[in-house]
């Protein structure tokens, strides 16, 4: 992690044609520009390791080898997938020619691929309009998810162009997101031949450009094709069929770049720093609360910008004063500046209490704090002594040792 | 494929951007740029010329110090950009690269320097290479049997990019000899070429590159690369050498097929190999690939289109006169539709052959349409290659009729149809059905092509979406002949549709690669009253909810403090404190009216000061209890107390024993 940044610059890019690094070598030019180091290699080559000596080679992984049936030295399913789970990040691609490697990689990221081999997604609606091609497999897609921090904050205008296969994703999984989806008159299906049953993929339940984040914050995008990451779709004008606007430049460019810098953490990488509570009126952080105390929390947080880290601005980032279950649950308010912080005054139930931020936002790496801090009853001479309904009391025991002082003498010496 | 157009030129500008001071890096970029930009007559402006030659000067001015392949890119910008060198600036730099040629036995360097010099001449200078023939041996001993060449004497391995090189370089000797290089000698390197050209490799759409025989990462330069170097090596050996190359028109077409393959390049170096190549391809004395292209693939009988062809050569310069038939006509599924040979009209002006697709009699479909290319004039067959028959991949769209669409409910007993609905499918619709799971769903209607013939689209499907619960129901509509029909039994279903009642919505799709008006209608929705489900019933699966509402904020929590008990208002207490002071008041004025007098105090001193004390002390103890209300815990009290209690037990002992003698001694008296 060079400049302090979340994520080291080494990627490994796996291919299962050489021509692959010339046809999609402006995708790689854009990476190479965002100063990653490209470490090109044949998925089948011999020589081919993740680590050595226990370190991984690599910080990301691009996996454009759709074909590629095993991969070559030391590499397996599992080693990518304990890649991954090592927390590092992967860019994986398929076709219509997506070996079961390539298959079993994306269903244990949480992504199913259409198993039928010939199948290929065909929307005979929402098609690119091109002179060369006309079995409606080049999607026009522009279903895309509504999140500036996955697809960068300027919003992509031109449909993205995809050739591939579709895939589902299990909606119990909400660590799987779909960011390209199809359009409800999409199917997958093999275009070739005619269809005895339905497709099991149809509409908008098909994505075509999944991520996943990982609870260790790994991230992984799998895309159902390779030819989306091309300089041909890349470059290459598109006009939607039945639409009268013709772009200029397909939004592949600028969704691949988008996406990719999400993928490698350039952005919505998140870190906080500086957590701290105290009394109000006080600076300095007490070991231990009393019930009832009013207490000033505050954390910094910061948004990883690709070059430094800025603050992160948000109105959601909660804390809360926890024991079994939250007592206290309050959203921050924040500087602009990359400090939230709230106030709130202890509950009146004494016990051992956390300080909780769990923030968890679509598409940003989760923030999970945890402060631990007791809180005490108080203390007997804590209570409050002259209770004005407690007078009569009082007044009656004080009179009567009144009483007792003068009564002692008229006891003892009257005559 | 299609030949090389603007959007290379776009492109290329592009890819070679130059950077803010105006240089396009190093010298070999430089000069593909210069060189790409020269064959694409893409204009740049003279600032940017003048900083190239300016730095290709610098160069050449140190020739003593530069090494040959800096000078090579460095001659070579200039002839390029046409700079004006001086030629006493160049005379040095051919006798350096002259002494370089003397001393190596490395290809590279050989092909460095030969090359400088050939681009020198090139400018008007006259060079001359005094030893061609040597030279020649030089670069000839180091190719191998199968063509290839090795980068020098030391290395094992031999590469097709060499051979590219070693070719180049073979014809720059020739072009620089003063005499006549041996015959023999260019007979044996035709051989050479012949055997290149066997072990080139072929995808199964006529298209040919080279690649290296031995894959190293490392040291691999990709097919274009390396498709490229032979092509330059290839061609401007054929330029210089006399008589012709014995190379099949097919391979130097496919090669034009594999460099117009690419597309827009990705990258400088491809654009500039892959524009460099067709710039040989374009005009050379092996054969001149004539491409054959089709502006368009698709073809709409709406609008009429005509078949049109380009023929052209790579850069999209016309062909000469030729003809073009339409041979033979295949269905999807390779069948033969017509095989009647049918001329395409050659329109001059915009140099493209076309044909009406209506007298064709071809229906909406995809189709393979096979053209044969024949030159008008025979000495034109050993200068073009056309490739003969070539076979391009068509869809031919319309719009497809639809029809008598209907939908209903259906009893189940057959026969009594009930509630019959004609819709239109050219909009949405919205009926509202209502079905029991007796009851049967009815949807049938008609396509029909624009020829009138039957038609069976890629997509026909119903879709049944349970409002409530978001579960979809796909069904495919079967079609016989023209009529699509599908009848949806309830009874059967109720498993399937997991025995959810409600609303569903129905919406039908059609749609197919040659309809060009595909839809998605919604149909309206259906009420749905199925019985309920037992126990073991599967349950529906869990549906994609939205991903936001997965994470949006939680409701805030505050805690609910314990509230503080109920007190009585102040006055009720202070009312209450004075009662209880009222005992006191009634005790001091009872004692007031008894006439409390003290006599009986001791009059002596020392008793008199034992009782002072002993009240005094329980004052104290007494004045502690008020101290231990107000501010002091029991522990200090106890402990005051413990001094006080010892202190009064002694007074007190000697004031009461004191008192009780008095009392005795005057009972006794």
């Amino acid at each position: 992690a060079d400049e302090g940044g979340p994520r080291g610059r080494r990627v490994l890019v796996l291919v299962d044609d050489l021509a692959v690094r010339s046809s999609h070598s402006a995708f790689f030019a854009s990476l190479q520009g965002r100063g990653f180091d490209l470490d090109f290699r044949l998925a089948d080559d011999p020589k081919l390791s993740l680590h050595r000596y226990g370190q991984y080679l690599y910080d990301g992984l691009v996996l454009f080898a759709p074909s590629t049936p095993r991969f070559g030295g030391s590499v397996d399913q599992n080693s990518i997938l304990e890649f991954i789970d090592a927390g590092h990040d992967m860019i994986l691609a398929a076709d219509s020619s997506a070996s079961d490697l390539i298959r079993g990689i994306a269903t244990e990221c949480g992504v199913d691929f259409d198993e039928d081999p010939e199948a290929m997604v065909i929307d005979h609606i929402n098609y690119a309009a091109t002179d060369a091609e006309g079995d409606h497999t080049l999607i026009a897609g522009d279903d895309l998810i509504q999140s500036d921090v996955i697809l960068g904050s300027k919003k992509i205008e031109a449909p993205v162009l995809f050739r591939g296969i579709g895939h589902a994703v299990n909606p119990s999984n909400s660590l799987v997101l779909k960011v390209l989806s199809a359009s409800p008159s999409a199917y997958s299906a093999n275009p070739k031949s005619k269809l005895a049953s339905p497709p099991s993929l149809t509409g908008s339940a098909i994505s075509l450009v999944s991520v996943m984040q990982a609870r260790n914050n790994a991230r992984v995008l799998i895309s159902g094709s390779l030819d989306l990451f091309s300089n041909r779709f890349l470059k290459s004008g598109v006009q939607k069929a039945g639409s009268k606007i013709r772009h200029e430049k397909a939004g592949n460019e600028q969704f691949v770049t988008e996406t990719s810098k999400w993928v490698f953490h350039e952005r919505g990488h998140l870190k906080a720093v500086n957590v701290k509570h105290n009394k109000v009126g006080e600076t300095n952080e007490p070991g231990m609360y009393r019930i009832n105390d009013d207490l000033e929390y505050s954390v910094e947080i910061y948004e990883w910008s690709g070059t430094s880290w800025k603050p992160y601005v948000a109105d959601d980032v909660q804390v809360q004063f926890y024991m079994m279950s939250p007592y206290v649950l309050k959203t921050l308010s924040t500087d602009k500046k990359g400090v939230f912080s709230t106030s709130f005054k202890v509950p009146d139930v004494y016990g051992v209490f956390q300080f909780k931020v769990e923030y968890q936002r679509l598409g940003y790496t989760g923030l999970s704090l945890s402060k631990q801090i007791p809180v005490r009853p108080y203390r007997h001479n804590e209570y409050e002594r002259f209770i004005t309904s407690a007078y009569p009391y009082y007044a009656a025991s004080f009179s009567t040792m009144g009483a007792f002082f003068i009564f002692s003498f008229v006891y003892l010496y009257h005559k | 494929v299609r030949p090389v157009s603007d959007a290379h030129r776009s492109a290329a500008a592009e890819l070679f951007a130059a950077s803010p001071d105006g240089s396009f890096g190093d010298l070999e970029t430089t000069y593909e740029a210069v060189r790409t930009f020269q064959i694409l007559g893409v204009e740049k402006d003279k600032g940017l010329i003048g900083k190239a030659c300016k730095f290709a000067a610098e160069k050449l001015a140190s020739s003593s110090s530069s090494p040959a392949k800096d000078l090579f890119h460095a001659a070579r910008i200039s002839g390029v950009l046409k700079c004006s060198v001086d030629s006493g600036v160049y005379d040095d730099v051919a006798t350096r690269l002259k002494a370089v040629i003397k001393d190596t036995n490395s290809l590279l360097e050989l092909y460095y320097s030969v090359g400088g010099l050939l681009s020198i001449k090139e400018q008007g200078h006259n060079v001359v290479l005094p030893d061609a023939d040597n030279t020649f041996h030089a670069i000839k001993a180091l190719s191998q049997s199968d063509g290839r060449w090795r980068y020098d004497t030391n290395s094992a391995e031999s590469s097709t990019f060499a051979a590219g090189i070693a070719l180049e370089a073979l014809s720059a000797v020739i072009s620089l000899a003063d005499s006549e290089v041996d015959s023999s000698m260019i007979a044996v390197v035709k051989n050479d070429i012949v055997k290149l050209f066997d072990t080139i490799k072929s995808y199964d759409d006529g298209t040919f590159y080279f690649d290296e025989k031995h894959v190293d990462a490392a040291e691999y330069k990709g097919p274009i690369t390396t498709s490229a170097s032979v092509v330059r090596g290839v061609t401007s050996f054929a330029a210089v050498a006399s008589g012709k190359l014995n190379i099949p028109g097919e391979k130097i077409l496919g090669l034009a097929k594999f460099f117009l393959g690419i597309g827009l390049p990705g990258s400088a170096k491809d654009c500039f190999n892959q524009i460099e190549s067709l710039s040989f391809l374009e005009n050379n004395r092996v054969f001149v690939p004539l491409v054959l292209s089709l502006p368009s693939k698709v073809f709409s009988l709406t609008s009429k289109d005509q078949l049109k062809v380009e023929v052209t050569t790579v850069f999209g310069s016309a062909a000469p006169p030729l003809r073009v038939n339409l041979v033979q006509v295949l269905g999807s599924d390779s069948k033969v539709i017509t095989t009647e040979t049918k001329e395409l009209q050659f329109d001059l002006d915009n140099n493209v052959h076309y044909l009406d697709i209506a007298p064709l009699k071809i229906d909406v479909g995809k189709y393979s349409l096979v053209f044969e290319i024949s030159l008008q004039e025979q000495e034109h067959e050993t200068i073009y290659a056309t490739g003969g028959t070539n076979t391009e991949a068509i869809f031919v769209t319309g719009l497809i009729k639809v029809d008598k669409a209907e939908i209903g409910i259906s009893d189940n007993d057959a026969g009594t149809v009930e509630s019959v609905q004609k819709i239109d499918l050219q909009k949405d619709t919205s009926v509202s059905l209502s079905a029991n799971h007796l009851q049967k769903l009815r949807l049938s209607f008609q396509l029909s092509t624009p020829l009138g013939k039957t038609f069976k689209p890629h997509q026909v499907f119903l879709k049944l979406k349970h409002d409530e619960s978001k579960v979809e129901h796909l069904f495919v509509v079967p079609g016989s002949a023209r009529q699509f029909k599908i009848v949806l039994d309830f009874l059967g279903l109720v498993e399937k549709f997991y025995y959810l009642s409600g609303r569903y919505d129905l919406e039908l799709a059609v749609g197919d690669a040659a309809m060009e008006n595909s839809f998605l209608r919604a149909l309206g929705h259906i009420e749905l009253d199925l019985p309920e489900a037992p126990e073991k019933a599967p349950k529906p699966p869990a549906q994609a909810v939205d991903p936001f509402s997965k994470f949006g904020p939680k409701k805030e929590i505050s805690h609910i403090f314990r509230s503080p008990e109920k007190r009585p208002p102040k006055e009720l207490s202070f009312a209450f404190t004075g009662l209880t002071l009222l005992p006191i008041v009634g005790f001091l004025i009872g004692l007031m009216r008894l006439g409390v007098n003290l006599k009986n105090f001791p009059s002596l001193p020392a008793p008199a000061a034992f009782a002072s004390l002993f009240h005094a002390g329980i004052g104290a103890v007494l004045l502690l209890y008020v101290l231990f209300w107000i501010k002091l815990d029991l522990f200090t009290t106890l402990k005051y107390l413990s001094f006080l209690g010892v202190f009064l037990v002694f007074v007190g002992h000697r004031a009461l024993s004191y008192l009780s003698s008095t009392s005795a001694k005057q009972k006794t008296a």
